[in-house]
């Protein structure tokens, strides 16, 4: 089932975008490169989405309804979560709405990680694997093995450059640097010390950088051009919309304002 | 609220441990390698390196004595007629090393460690020279010692086959669709041909040249000063070795197919298909060809094609089958034993299966 519906087709598109941009050195990195984007074009509703409903949530944590049944119904939780959701409906909010895409991403990164050591072919037993993934219209037998070189990068292999002795992981830097980025660009800001939301979205822009970054560091360098470039979409899908919150980055931006009903 | 965190926080987690488990160490996965010699058999089964008794099918000596999930083998290591068992290793390190047969102790006081990738092929040894092909594309010029007697010659590709020799020249596959006609005196390249796909299996040497199958399904025949030709066609992929014995060539392909080519003629005699795709070179000994499936069967039969027995040791069968004495051993791939030896007659004389 996941290798008829997830890894059978990712990785027949890979090759297909290999194929067509010629199947030379640093091919593979910029079918990676396509895909990426075409992923990302795909899920640009759902990215919408989780902007949409990441904002709606954050403006309910400043409107003056919400933090009054907070405060009370503090005590009577079974009430609270009744009123939180009378509100939801109300307003036409899904809480889970800003969830989705993580959701949907977590499949295509696995997806994606197992076909490029599919496609890439590090032994014998994966090359007879991937023999029985390609679909009959792939030229198969002209575009394999693969060349998994791309700029300075086996992709096949976690990446290290050799400075001053040490080797140096720049992918992982880059991944967590710029998961980092994307997370302070979306990251709501919230004048209420209550704020969940931006509490949690403060956490997660800690550990999804570190995890990312260990990702990176331990697994195909493949994955982490994945990485790389979905970050980079995401800050520009954001500032697209105009909804990056560029203060986060920089300083000196305005606190969002408590909205009063 | 918490809901929404702690879904968020399971994830992440859940992500982690998935992707942990996506790299699967060890990293790499392949069938086993074998190689026997009139008292042992070898098998290159992962982690560990197994010398089984051909007499009784007991275990002799494992190497190393640990697991080390950063060294892992699969290729089929290579006797020396100064009896060393030499293999590199297929891991994320990658030390090229020598075992004495006998007890499985490490032969040399350093392994060779200046392969940049893996070891997925056998080396070949002729006189007092080791020239073993590497993943790195290069092909790596070592003495008896392990030490480097010439500067690597690069191929480009990766080399997942053990050379061939006509005693004058290398002939060497690579996965880049090229085999490489090599003066070793010299040190030099002589010919690139182009195969026209990939080309896992080792050529075979005879009728004044070499023979080699590819992933473009032709059987090719090469001559020392690069001249070449197609002489035969298969469904699909070859993978294994061609067997040349007398005027007649065997090859078998990944649609099962095996096919018998008179040379003298270039007329195809016939072709069988006994059961499922054939990943495996065919072993010929006396009368019988022996052909192992990867639908885990193991055939003979005899020179007109007909099936004489099969056997079915499970699992799947990709190791080429080797001779040991009188017993043909069969190393299958996620069975319940690693390995099988059966008599000429097809009655199993023993199984082994490592200690868990």
């Amino acid at each position: 089932m996941w290798q008829t519906i997830i890894i059978q087709p990712m990785t027949n598109l890979l090759l297909w975008i290999y194929d067509v941009l010629g199947h030379g050195p640093h091919m593979f990195g910029l079918a990676i490169i396509l895909f990426t984007i075409l992923v990302k074009l795909i899920t640009w509703p759902l990215n919408a989405s989780q902007v949409k409903g990441a904002q709606a949530m954050q403006e309910l944590q400043n409107d003056k309804e919400w933090q009054d049944i907070q405060k009370k119904y503090a005590k009577d939780k079974e009430k609270l979560a009744q009123e939180q959701m009378r509100i939801y409906k109300d307003r036409g909010i899904n809480p889970f709405a800003s969830c989705l895409p993580t959701l949907v991403q977590f499949p295509i990164i696995i997806g994606l990680y197992q076909s490029i050591t599919r496609a890439l072919s590090a032994t014998p037993f994966d090359m007879l694997q991937l023999a029985r993934t390609v679909y009959p219209f792939q030229n198969v037998e002209n575009i394999i093995p693969l060349n998994s070189t791309f700029l300075w990068m086996d992709l096949g292999r976690p990446e290290s450059i050799q400075m001053f002795g040490l080797a140096v992981p720049t992918l992982a830097i880059i991944v967590a640097a710029t998961t980092w980025v994307q997370s302070k660009l979306t990251m709501p800001t919230s004048s209420n010390p209550n704020d969940q939301t931006a509490q949690m979205t403060k956490t997660m822009s800690i550990y999804m950088p570190l995890m990312l970054g260990w990702f990176a560091l331990n697994f195909a360098s493949g994955i982490s051009v994945y990485f790389i470039i979905s970050n980079l979409l995401g800050v520009v899908q954001y500032a697209a919309t105009g909804r990056a919150n560029w203060s986060n980055l920089f300083g000196g931006g305005k606190k969002a304002a408590v909205t009063k009903k | 609220m918490k809901t929404k965190r702690f879904l968020l926080f399971f994830l992440v987690v859940l992500g982690a441990i998935i992707l942990s488990a996506c790299s699967g160490q060890p990293l790499a996965n392949n069938w086993p390698g074998l190689a026997a010699d009139a008292k042992h058999a070898y098998i290159s089964s992962g982690s560990f390196i197994y010398a089984v008794d051909v007499q009784n099918g007991k275990e002799v000596w494992k190497y190393p004595a640990e697991a080390n999930n950063k060294i892992l083998f699969y290729a089929n290591p290579v006797l020396t007629e100064d009896g060393q068992l030499l293999i590199g290793s297929a891991g994320t390190e990658h030390p090229f090393i020598s075992l004495d047969p006998d007890t499985g102790r490490e032969n040399w006081t350093e392994s060779f460690t200046g392969a940049k990738g893996a070891w997925m092929a056998s080396p070949l040894v002729i006189n007092e020279t080791i020239y073993a092909p590497n993943t790195d594309g290069f092909l790596y010029i070592l003495d008896l010692n392990g030490k480097q007697a010439a500067d690597p010659i690069q191929l480009g590709g990766a080399l997942w086959a053990k050379p061939s020799s006509d005693g004058t020249l290398l002939y060497v596959n690579s996965l880049d669709h090229h085999m490489h006609v090599i003066d070793p005196v010299q040190g030099v390249v002589n010919e690139v041909i182009d195969l026209g796909g990939a080309a896992p299996g080792s050529p075979a040497v005879g009728a004044g040249g070499v023979f080699v199958g590819s992933f473009a399904s032709t059987v090719e025949f090469v001559q020392p000063n690069g001249q070449h030709e197609a002489i035969a066609k298969a469904g699909n992929w070859i993978w294994g070795t061609p067997s040349i014995d007398g005027e007649t060539l065997y090859y078998a392909d990944l649609d099962g197919i095996v096919y018998s080519l008179d040379l003298a003629s270039g007329n195809q005699n016939w072709d069988a298909q006994p059961d499922g795709p054939v990943v495996a070179s065919l072993l010929i000994v006396g009368d019988q060809i022996y052909v192992a499936t990867e639908s885990g069967s193991f055939f003979a039969l005899d020179r007109d094609g007909k099936i004489v027995w099969e056997k079915t040791p499970g699992g799947k069968i990709y190791t080429s089958p080797v001779l040991s004495g009188d017993l043909i051993l069969v190393a299958p791939y996620q069975a319940d034993f690693a390995l099988a030896a059966f008599d000429a007659e097809g009655k199993q004389a023993w199984t082994f299966a490592p200690e868990k």
